[in-house]
């Protein structure tokens, strides 16, 4: 029961904290379930994104459902999801009309423009785990990466390398969402085909 | 002109609201964003409960206010035509179809580790377009958000403290108060130059100060 309260607090903080959407929860929930508490593996994060991902919903509801059962359950799952839905609703419920009139103070103003700023860094933060997921073959290795400041070339570690069917099914991806204005279920639904074809060659 | 749905009791219209969101978020896949056309659909061309007007302003402040951006939507929808009560339907239909399929495949594979390849190969395609999808994303918020150089650099900031593992929630709390000293900063150069600039003539910054607010 404390853990499902804990959860609850926990996604509580995350739907305050979550400027910009769904996306934003990605370096917020590796943060503190891979890195901190340890209940889920990079890898297991990233498939779990992808199940929410394809199934039909809102990406962020999906990923707090999937991650309360993992934690506690049922129970867990109840949690996340009222945790991540009780704020914006006490939010929306009692500021929808205030900010409308307190957009242009300066406390709002400098507010919304602070956090979308760091908001698009974080977004940009999350490209990065997945990049580490998708088109390599691991996590981005930062700390060999910090040699080229030193000017000296960067140790890259055992089995870091580009993954071929990452870099084209991603590449074909930005091309396609940029060019044409195919739905995004056609894209995932494609990109999931083309993945258990590579697995044939790969 | 009132439509048939206008003369719904109070209860009919909370069921309406429930019933909407809970089919918009069992078949739109994606969520967020990609629920406008939908809502547009069943809100203002079919019940004609909200002018497009309202929901521009809508989607506008959906994306200023923290949170998911799906849940803020029918939150903020569900108070326009239902109060609080309203509100509160909107929120739990959209909730109940993605809660209820997640749990189903949440309670048959609790640790997504699978051994088969061609599913492996499934989930890698599906990571590879979900890269590419933030990133096209990511690109957009930018270009919309970022306005010089120097919120370049401090997005850039930001980044370099993510990749060296501060945490999330601390950097955007961070954020607050460097917005409000950044505003500050703003609106007092461009009073100095409002100053400066002989009577009559409008100095040119008001415009890019205008920009950041949309």
């Amino acid at each position: 029961m404390n853990h499902c309260l804990m959860l609850f607090l926990q996604f509580c903080k995350f739907s305050v904290l979550c400027f910009g959407g769904g996306y934003m929860l990605i370096p917020l929930l590796t943060a503190e379930f891979v890195d901190r508490e340890q209940v889920l593996t990079m890898s297991e994060f990233g498939n779990l994104l992808s199940v929410a991902q394809v199934t039909p919903g809102p990406v962020g509801l999906n990923t707090a459902t999937y991650v309360g059962y993992v934690n506690a359950g049922f129970f867990g799952s109840l949690a996340a999801s009222l945790g991540l839905i009780v704020p914006t609703i006490l939010i929306g419920c009692s500021a929808a009309a205030g900010i409308n009139r307190w957009k242009d103070t300066f406390l709002v103003k400098g507010m919304l423009k602070g956090t979308r700023l760091a908001a698009v860094a974080l977004i940009m933060f999350a490209v990065t785990i997945f990049f580490g997921m998708s088109v390599f073959t691991q996590t981005i290795p930062w700390e060999a990466l910090g040699a080229l400041f030193k000017l000296e070339r960067p140790v890259l570690p055992d089995g870091f390398a580009v993954s071929v069917p990452g870099i084209v099914i991603c590449g074909t991806v930005i091309v396609l969402m940029l060019k044409t204005k195919l739905p995004t279920t056609a894209i995932l639904l494609g990109s999931a085909a083309a993945g258990a074809l590579f697995a044939i060659w790969f | 002109m009132e439509t048939e749905v206008q003369k719904l009791s109070r209860a009919r219209r909370l069921l309406l609201l429930y019933c909407s969101f809970f089919r918009i978020t069992a078949l739109v896949v994606g969520g967020g964003l990609a629920m406008l056309p939908v809502i547009e659909e069943i809100f203002v061309v079919k019940h004609k409960l909200l002018t497009r007007e309202e929901l521009l302003d809508m989607t506008a402040l959906t994306q200023t206010v923290p949170g998911i951006i799906a849940i803020n939507s029918a939150v903020y929808i569900g108070m326009k035509i239902g109060g609080v009560p309203g509100a509160l339907a909107a929120a739990f239909g959209a909730v109940t179809p993605p809660f209820t399929v997640i749990l189903i495949i949440a309670s048959l594979f609790p640790h997504l580790d699978p051994k088969n390849r061609y599913l492996l190969g499934v989930f890698a395609g599906i990571r590879a377009a979900v890269t590419g999808m933030i990133l096209v994303t990511g690109c957009r918020m930018f270009r919309r958000t970022v306005k010089n150089p120097l919120e370049c650099t401090v997005v850039f900031i930001f980044f370099i403290l993510a990749v060296m593992k501060v945490s999330p929630a601390l950097l955007i709390l961070a954020a607050v108060p460097f917005g409000w000293c950044y505003v500050w900063w703003q609106t007092r150069r461009l009073a100095q130059a409002e100053q400066t600039a002989s009577p009559g003539e409008k100095p040119d910054e008001t415009s890019e100060d205008g920009g950041t607010a949309k």
